[in-house]
């Protein structure tokens, strides 16, 4: 191997272009355009994972109060979700042991503290904590996964994003008119029933048009089981118009107990919707109405009463809703809860619909500016540099040829997925033409100048390349830095831009670098009697 | 052998201290510019909707204005986009706060658009708007089957992504499978809008001040960065001269972006990093030199080494950034309207940092060389160097 060294050094650049030739051949195949230059529907959620910890304490409290109720135990958990807290107060405390029994089943993962004869403080832990706000992003990845799959999309991508880790990426290729879409996975379809708190003294309830009204009923202080909740309704004027209602904070049945969904009619043929429960929910229901006959239970749909029926008679595990629905309304509300509920609330941080023919002419626009400025670099260094100018070119060539192979095999080596080039990634390829030919400059204008003081050929060559590394290498280093702060604060096109770039220089290293000076000593080995070289 | 410059030597730091003022001069005007003009800031930065549509005909700006003030939307801005010829008119709204009042804002927008423009209906007949299973659904007697009604719909809406307008019916003659019946009823039954969307883009009130937060710490962070690397691999000296040529060229870059109104966004923050990099790139060149220079330079002065390394490699700085500058025009020129403020940047920084590597930062040295050696009481000149005391 030592008696050509060339060979080997050539066969090796014979791999690695066969290495990138695979890896990216045919590139419609092997590397994706990103929705902005092929057409669709991206849009950025951010979820609020405070209100899945709240949503978790209430259904703790719920619990947690019902089994005390059912003990015949006094006292009720209070939440207090600023703090992470729920109060208990007022127990037995010669009943000290049965209640810790119970303390143990609903909140025995929290940590616990005396406040005084039969009363608790309990605190959320804060890895518990963390796992409640993972959770609510992990399920509500697999509800919109349920939903978007319902309406038949195709190559979706929906994805957590960001280092927070509360960000959820939805991509929809090809989808534009997408008002339906968004509307089916903008709405969390947060379903509760819950009971009225009745103003002290009374058993009947005249919905108030704002929430002072309604503190005024309570005296000024709506107490602290309790919340307000506003329904929309249609006054007979026509006018939209708010009533507020006092509703407690914990909920008696939510989205998640229902068994099944579907849409029905009531006697005068309006849509309703139809559900049925879970045994163990059936059960909580049951003994919920019956000791509510005559009252109001309110169905509450992501904070707002859709509607608020008078428990007629004991319900057990089916029911319907009514809420003033459209066929097509029902039919959208059945679809959200069969798929899951999010369970925490869910808001829109960043929404965009390219349309085909943009990305299409995006995808024009770059090639044709790729092309041009290819064409350009590739004029001037053949004038410029003659013969040596193809030494160039062939490494430039081969650059691009790197970069397309390197980018398609990263995502595929990572994650086994394809790679996405993106409009700022195609900005990034044609900035590395120029980037990339940077190095083949520097080492020609040394070469040249070791020419110029008299040195031989193969002297020049060698002297060339070595002293114009250590430029080259300080010169692609700050570039680097630079690409580094800009993966770190990208989001996601923009990274496409870094990763370009990065690729592009560490790969023009080895074009420029070591293939360029492979085809001198190529050059020099064949005419070894030459005494001037065309640079 | 071709050269564009033959045997240069010019003496570059002659007027070195007027060099410096005019630069202070540009710095401070476009500081002014900056605070005065001000940026024309994306969505992505302020929170908001941008709406993109194309017209089959030249649209009249100034009324679509108008129709949007009347339908009560304040705060609104209306361009054009593209070439002159594209009748491309962007749409931007300021966020009304949250993002129900914001997607509201955006259908009264396409409301008043849609009247002003007499658009009858839904839009569910216009060939400009209609997908392709609805457009087959509607195909589906005339076209002899379900199969083919849907391969002529992708064929028409394959048109459509190609010109992305209809103008005419006569457009949709050249389609493949398109008969004279399947034309008859097209013509019939539906009508072509005049506009479609391009693009619409969304962004809440919370994101951009976030956005902005990370912006500055990335433009920090790598400020820290060069200096620390040209720190390690130079002197401190070297790294604060780099640094203060690259804040010229970002601010100088910075304010012919506000002058131009060039609309700042995430790829803009973007090229503005990149040029970070290149800037410092081209000036590490010239250090490169100078620094092989000083260690063997004898009793000559630092300004003169200086003058001689910038002479050395002239014809090297001239041009790999004429070749950048040739690419990043292409891009500018070529690379269509989405691209246009990052090529911008790009093409204003790279003429900028390449004259700051010559006419800033190598001054800027020869200047605290100067006044080193003024303190000291002496009249020799140095610039300390890694690894050997220059």
């Amino acid at each position: 191997m030592n008696s050509n060294p060339l060979l080997w050094k050539f066969l090796l650049i014979g791999a690695v272009i066969a290495g990138a030739i695979f890896a990216g051949y045919p590139p419609e195949d092997k590397i994706n355009l990103g929705l902005d230059l092929q057409g669709g529907l991206h849009i950025l959620y951010k979820v609020d994972t405070a209100s899945a910890v709240k949503f978790e304490m209430d259904n703790r409290v719920t619990s947690f109060g019902q089994a005390l109720k059912k003990e015949g135990l006094a006292g009720t958990p209070v939440p207090d979700v600023a703090a992470g807290t729920i109060e208990l107060r007022g127990t037995d405390p010669a009943r000290e042991t049965e209640i810790k029994k119970l303390i143990d089943d609903y909140v025995g993962r929290w940590d616990s503290e005396k406040t005084g004869p039969g009363s608790w403080r309990f605190t959320i832990p804060s890895r518990y904590r963390a796992e409640i706000e993972r959770e609510a992003v992990t399920s509500s990845i697999e509800t919109m996964r349920n939903r978007i799959d319902a309406l038949g999309v195709s190559e979706p991508v929906i994805a957590k994003q960001g280092r927070s880790g509360d960000r959820i990426l939805v991509q929809l290729p090809g989808v534009q008119d997408s008002a339906k879409l968004r509307d089916i996975l903008k709405e969390p379809a947060l379903l509760r029933w819950k009971e009225m708190t009745y103003p002290p003294g009374s058993n009947a309830y005249q919905p108030q048009p704002t929430r002072e009204a309604v503190a005024a009923l309570f005296g000024g202080v709506i107490p602290d089981d309790t919340e307000l909740f506003e329904q929309e309704r249609i006054g007979p004027d026509g006018a939209a118009a708010s009533i507020w209602w006092p509703l407690k904070r914990v909920t008696t049945v939510a989205g998640k107990d229902l068994r099944n969904v579907y849409r029905s009619a009531d006697e005068w043929q309006d849509p309703v919707v139809a559900f049925d429960l879970h045994p163990e929910a059936a059960s909580r229901f049951e003994s919920a109405t019956r000791a509510n006959v005559g009252k109001i239970m309110a169905i509450v749909l992501n904070d707002k009463v859709i509607s608020a029926p008078v428990i007629e008679s004991v319900i057990r595990n089916s029911g319907i809703i009514r809420g003033q629905f459209t066929i097509e309304t029902a039919d959208e509300l059945v679809l959200k809860l069969r798929s899951g509920a999010i369970p925490a609330e869910i808001s829109v941080e960043e929404e965009w619909a390219v349309g085909p023919s943009l990305g299409r002419d995006s995808v024009k626009a770059g090639v044709t500016a790729m092309l041009v400025s290819f064409a350009g670099v590739m004029l001037f260094m053949l004038v410029y540099y003659r013969l040596s100018g193809i030494n160039a070119v062939i490494a430039l060539v081969l650059n691009v040829l790197l970069v397309f192979g390197i980018l398609a095999a990263l995502p595929w080596l990572f994650s086994g997925a394809r790679a996405t080039l993106t409009l700022p990634g195609i900005a990034g390829l044609i900035l590395t033409i120029g980037m990339a030919v940077d190095s083949n400059v520097l080492i020609f204008e040394r070469i040249r100048e070791e020419l110029a003081q008299g040195k031989t050929l193969a002297s020049a060559v060698e002297q060339g390349f070595g002293k114009a590394l250590s430029t080259i290498l300080d010169c692609n280093v700050t570039t680097l830095v630079a690409a580094f702060f800009l993966f770190s604060y990208g989001t996601g096109p923009v990274k496409g831009f870094a990763v370009t770039l990065t690729i592009g220089l560490l790969a023009s290293l080895f074009t420029a670098v070591f293939v360029s000076r492979q085809l001198f000593e190529l050059v020099l080995r064949v005419r070894s009697d030459a005494e001037t070289l065309s640079i | 052998m071709f050269r564009i410059i033959r045997n240069a030597n010019f003496d570059f730091m002659r007027h070195r201290k007027v060099l410096l003022a005019v630069s202070l001069v540009l710095v401070l005007v476009s500081a002014g510019v900056l605070f005065g003009v001000g940026l024309n800031k994306g969505i992505e930065f302020t929170g908001g909707t941008q709406l993109q549509y194309k017209f089959a005909e030249k649209p009249d700006v100034g009324a679509i204005r108008q129709s949007l003030t009347d339908a009560g939307l304040s705060g609104q801005q209306v361009t054009t986009i593209g070439d002159a010829d594209a009748n491309e008119v962007v749409i931007r709204l300021a966020s009304a706060g949250d993002t129900d009042a914001d997607e509201n804002q955006a259908k009264a927008a396409l409301a008043a658009l849609a009247k002003q423009f007499g658009v009858e209906g839904d839009g569910s007949s216009d060939l400009n708007v209609i997908d392709s299973s609805s457009l087959a659904g509607r195909l589906a007697g005339v076209a002899g089957g379900a199969v083919q009604a849907q391969a002529l719909a992708d064929a028409i809406l394959e048109k459509r992504t190609e010109i992305a307008i209809f103008s005419s019916f006569d457009e949709l003659g050249a389609v493949t499978g398109m008969t004279e019946a399947v034309l008859g009823v097209l013509q019939d039954d539906m009508t072509i809008g005049p506009f479609s969307q391009r693009k619409r883009s969304y962004v809440g009130p919370a994101v951009g001040r976030e956005l902005i937060n990370k912006t500055l710490a990335a433009v920090v962070g790598s400020l820290i960065g060069m200096l620390l690397y040209i720190w390690i691999r130079f002197q401190l000296q070297w790294g604060f001269a780099a640094v203060v040529a690259l804040t010229h060229d970002a601010l100088i870059t910075l304010g012919l972006f506000a002058l131009f109104k060039q609309e700042m966004s995430l790829a803009v923050v973007a090229a503005f990093l990149t040029l970070v990099g290149y800037s410092v790139n081209d000036t590490v060149v010239v250090f490169d030199r100078i620094r092989e220079n000083l260690r063997n330079r004898g009793s000559e002065s630092v300004k003169d080494t200086i003058n001689r390394s910038i002479n050395q490699t002239l014809s090297r700085t001239l041009i790999t950034s004429g070749l950048t500058w040739i690419v990043v025009l292409a891009l500018f020129v070529f690379g269509g309207a989405p691209l246009k403020p990052f090529a911008f940047v790009l093409s204003v920084g790279v003429v900028v940092g390449t004259y700051s590597s010559i006419f800033v930062a190598s001054p800027f040295l020869v200047l605290w060389s100067e006044f080193l050696a003024k303190r000291r009481g002496s009249t020799a000149t140095k610039v300390p160097v890694r690894g050997n005391a220059g």
